[in-house]
């Protein structure tokens, strides 16, 4: 699963076509769109507006799996040239001065670069970082949700010293995102791919929920389950969970015991 | 998925680096401009303090080992540190410093993994000022012999092609016979050390686990004869070398596939040349175990049966005992009683 979050509906349209992100999520705060492998978010501009519709998104996730995250959107530059592309290496928040460096885990499919985060649109562009206005504010919030290698600002140059952000229109904007599609999509697929892995590592045993629908497991119970769950996809691998045997059994404490010393026998070192 | 590290033709891994982030206070040390150069392709990121990099909470180890990246920073303090009670090899000063945090291997049962958020690599590059560190301790011992050990957050050699630890802190060694160095390594990156005249307070300290533990554990290390290759190299180069067995890991074949290590390593080495050989049990600590567990929770070395006291995982102590013992009457065959220091550093 994917969220990605831009600032603009003229930013989101092209996602949503190529992506074919029909459903549109009714009395969301937030225009919102999806289909069973990818949520898009239009935050509106600025970086409270993209912190609050990333918590809004990371609210309808699914809670049993980790989401990859992307913030898609344009940015200005002093030199590079109008629709160039980058990934987010470090971001600055220009008001607070905080930085936060998002790690480069995947192969670069693009150039990278420093990204500052204002809260006003800048007639001076630095000469050593991109500029928009919605970074700062999604990334540290979508870290509270994923892991930071699975979070990623890929920004396209819309506006330069040569010419500035006044010239940008929304149809410019969608042209600029349609332009970059096989770059955006070929990032999704990475982080898409990652988070799945990320999930496949972590996934629970997968008859675990019917040994917790047959008996009452307290909250502390509930852990030794799933560490015991893991400890037998680590040494018995594809088994089942003798759930036969463990139908006899007359509790929960009963069926964490026998779990235990079958394992322990199988560790060899009981 | 990163594509994997090209080879030199000598069948070494070439070590590469997508980023290098880089503290502004080195910026402009030599070291970190020569090793910028090495790596022009790398994208160089500059931050204020590697912590900003290194340090926040929502990063993956497992994930970033995948495509590690490269920090050069400056350690301002707290570079030499006294080992643990009981950790040493015949000395009575001992202490331990690490010049880079992570290393390029992955060994599932590493410590690191548990301690660290970031897999990516630190090198302080501000050598001079752990050097001048030792020479204060070493003053301060009234030139007393002082053991300082290395690799202890890191391999010590497996980044010497680019790091260049041996080649600048040997030196000192050399000239401070009082000042004994152990370099604990898995490598086989030994070009510097072969091109310098051997040390006598210079100890090249090469870990093992028998050939199962290494192809299912340690991923990424040179095999077992290769190493060996490396230590008679060293050997006949007169360099003391020592063998590590830390930590030692159990399967229910523990004895006769340690059996076999000792045989095979202690065939093709001089043993009456060997410095020191030490044994040390498996040990985590409790925080540390959690969080590799939660890692690779498929891991099956992490599905045993262990035991935790005073905030310390391991073997059941009875377990341990027997390995210790077992591998103590082992290798006691092959070296003298002198030569073998039953305890590891308790990790």
């Amino acid at each position: 699963m994917i969220n990605i979050v831009t600032a603009l509906p003229a930013e989101a349209r092209p996602l949503r076509d190529h992506f074919k992100l029909c459903d549109k999520l009714q009395n969301s705060a937030f225009p919102l769109y999806r289909n069973a492998d990818m949520a898009l978010i239009v935050a509106g501009p600025g970086k409270v507006a993209a912190a609050a519709a990333t918590a809004v998104l990371a609210g309808i996730a699914p809670a049993s799996t980790t989401s990859a995250w992307l913030n898609v959107g344009i940015a200005g530059h002093a030199y590079h040239a109008i629709g160039s592309a980058f990934i987010a290496h470090r971001i600055t928040d220009q008001a607070s001065g905080s930085h936060w460096y998002p790690p480069q885990t995947l192969a670069p499919s693009l150039p990278t670069e420093n990204l500052r985060t204002v809260d006003l649109p800048e007639a001076d562009y630095p000469e050593d970082a991109l500029c928009d206005m919605e970074a700062s504010g999604f990334y540290p919030v979508a870290c509270r949700f994923s892991s930071s290698e699975l979070v990623q600002c890929l920004k396209i140059v819309s506006d330069n010293n040569a010419q500035p952000s006044s010239a940008v229109t929304a149809k410019l904007c969608s042209q600029l995102v349609t332009d970059r599609l096989a770059d955006i999509a070929q990032l999704v697929h990475a982080l898409s791919d990652l988070a799945g892995e990320y999930n496949h590592w972590h996934a629970p045993h997968p008859q675990l929920a019917q040994l917790a629908a047959r008996w009452h497991f307290s909250v502390s119970q509930q852990h030794q389950l799933q560490q015991l769950g893991r400890r037998w996809q680590a040494l018995a691998g594809g088994e089942s969970l003798m759930l036969e045997q463990l139908q006899k059994k007359n509790s929960a404490t009963e069926v964490l015991q026998c779990l235990r010393q079958h394992l322990d026998t199988l560790a060899g070192n009981a | 998925m990163p594509a994997a590290a090209p080879r030199h033709p000598c069948g070494q891994r070439l070590i590469m680096f997508n980023n290098i982030y880089i503290e502004e206070q080195v910026a402009a040390h030599p070291r970190s401009r020569a090793i910028c150069e090495r790596f022009p392709q790398a994208t160089q990121i500059s931050c204020e303090r590697y912590g900003e990099v290194f340090n926040p909470k929502s990063q993956d180890f497992r994930l970033q080992k995948r495509n590690p990246s490269l920090i050069l920073a400056h350690k301002h303090d707290g570079r030499l540190l006294e080992t643990p009670e009981g950790y040493g090899i015949g000395g009575s000063n001992n202490y331990y410093f690490s010049h880079m945090l992570n290393c390029l291997y992955d060994c599932r049962y590493c410590f690191l993994q548990g301690m660290y958020r970031s897999a990516n690599y630190v090198l302080y590059v501000n050598y001079e000022d752990f050097i001048q560190d030792i020479d204060a301790t070493l003053a301060q011992a009234n030139n007393e012999p002082c053991w300082f050990f290395s690799g202890y957050d890191c391999d010590s050699l497996v980044l010497e092609p680019v790091s260049g630890f041996a080649e600048n802190f040997l030196p000192f060694f050399a000239e401070h016979p009082a000042a004994h160095i152990e370099l604990r390594t898995k490598s086989t990156q030994i070009r510097s050390l072969l091109k310098q005249p051997a040390i006598p307070n210079a100890v090249i300290a090469f870990s093992f686990t028998p050939a199962e533990v290494h192809t299912a554990l340690e991923h990424k290390v040179p095999t077992i004869e290769r190493r060996i290759e490396a230590m008679q190299k060293l050997q006949h180069a007169g360099w003391p070398v020592g063998l590590r067995f830390d930590p030692m890991i159990y399967h229910p074949d523990y004895q006769q596939q340690y059996s076999r290590l000792f045989a095979q390593l202690f065939g093709p080495l001089d043993t009456t040349c060997l410095h020191s050989v030490s044994l040390g049990p498996f040990r985590l600590p409790r925080s540390y175990f959690r969080n590799i567990v939660r890692l690779y929770p498929d891991e099956a070395l992490f599905a045993g049966t262990f035991t935790e006291t005073a905030g310390m995982i391991s073997y059941p102590p009875s377990l341990e005992r027997e390995m210790t013992d077992f591998c103590t009457g082992e290798l006691l065959k092959h070296i003298p009683e002198a030569a073998l220091f039953p305890c590891g550093l308790a990790a």
